[in-house]
């Protein structure tokens, strides 16, 4: 079973990522819920993960942070990180792949979007 | 100098989408020009756009479009439907209005900022010359109104 960590601090946004999920097939997979960034990472520490979905504006930790700690951690550096996010346009998606974001989408995500940016993930 | 595309389209555009994709409701530009939500239906919510303008953009809509809207995309009942569900769908409607807003604002690729939603907590600002209103209402005729203001974001309706 793949374990996913959801960072969003709007349970909305987490519900909507989690239909998305069950609709392209990860409906049976471990869904760990985080309400910023410093939450999100202290999960994947915590346990093993096989996906990090995170949003960007979020309080006490924001996703491009959160992308920056995962990647510079050598215990976490080959996370998959996907970004979802309000707040993104081509020029900070450039950065934030710069930064090692496997993704960046851009809310409202639908299932034919999600299921196109996980396909690598999918496969395995 | 900012490079933009129409703000009044790229709002409409911008509630549209939201609406549709999170909702699952048509929104259209209400037939009352003149219509005001009662204040004791009102609920809204505001964020700050930070770069490359500063202003502000609030949503307000009745407490019933809300009511409906939760239960709608929560699947729940009404009795079921907690405050901090109605607060936190709003707030992440505003979000998501504003990001889509902003990208269809700006050309060329530019930067941007916004803030945290929060929610308003009294009447809603007055409005003056430096605001922008779009006065909506979904397929079944609830209210749904966009409130932008500042007057560098504002500049850009006139450009």
């Amino acid at each position: 079973m793949k374990r996913i960590i959801i960072a969003d601090d709007s349970t909305t946004a987490r519900m909507f990522i989690k239909r998305c999920l069950q609709i392209i097939g990860l409906g049976d997979a471990e869904i760990i819920e985080a309400e910023h960034g410093k939450e999100a990472l202290a999960a994947a520490k915590a346990q093993p993960a096989d996906l990090l979905l995170t949003d960007l504006n979020m309080p006490v930790m924001d996703g491009e942070t959160l992308v920056k700690w995962v990647k510079a951690s050598p215990k976490l550096g080959d996370l998959p990180v996907v970004v979802i996010t309000s707040a993104g346009n081509p020029a900070k998606e450039a950065q934030l792949l710069e930064l090692g974001a496997h993704r960046v989408l851009n809310k409202p995500v639908s299932p034919p979007v999600m299921m196109e940016a996980l396909a690598d993930f999918l496969d395995e | 100098m900012i490079e933009h595309n129409p703000l009044y389209q790229a709002m409409i555009s911008a509630a549209s989408k939201t609406m549709e994709e999170m909702a699952f409701m048509e929104v259209m530009e209400h037939f009352d020009r003149s219509y005001e939500i009662p204040t004791e239906e009102l609920v809204w919510t505001s964020l700050l756009i930070n770069d490359p303008v500063q202003g502000e953009i609030r949503l307000a809509m009745s407490k019933t479009l809300l009511s409906g809207l939760t239960c709608n995309i929560f699947a729940l009942d009404e009795e079921d439907v907690t405050q901090l569900q109605r607060d936190d769908i709003i707030n992440e409607l505003l979000n998501t209005i504003a990001g889509l807003f902003m990208t269809n604002l700006l050309k060329d690729n530019q930067e941007y900022r916004i803030g945290l939603p929060e929610l308003g907590m009294d009447e809603l600002p007055e409005v003056d010359s430096d605001t922008i209103v779009w006065k909506l209402m979904t397929d079944d005729e609830n209210p749904l109104q966009i409130f932008v203001s500042g007057a560098s974001l504002v500049a850009l309706n006139e450009k």
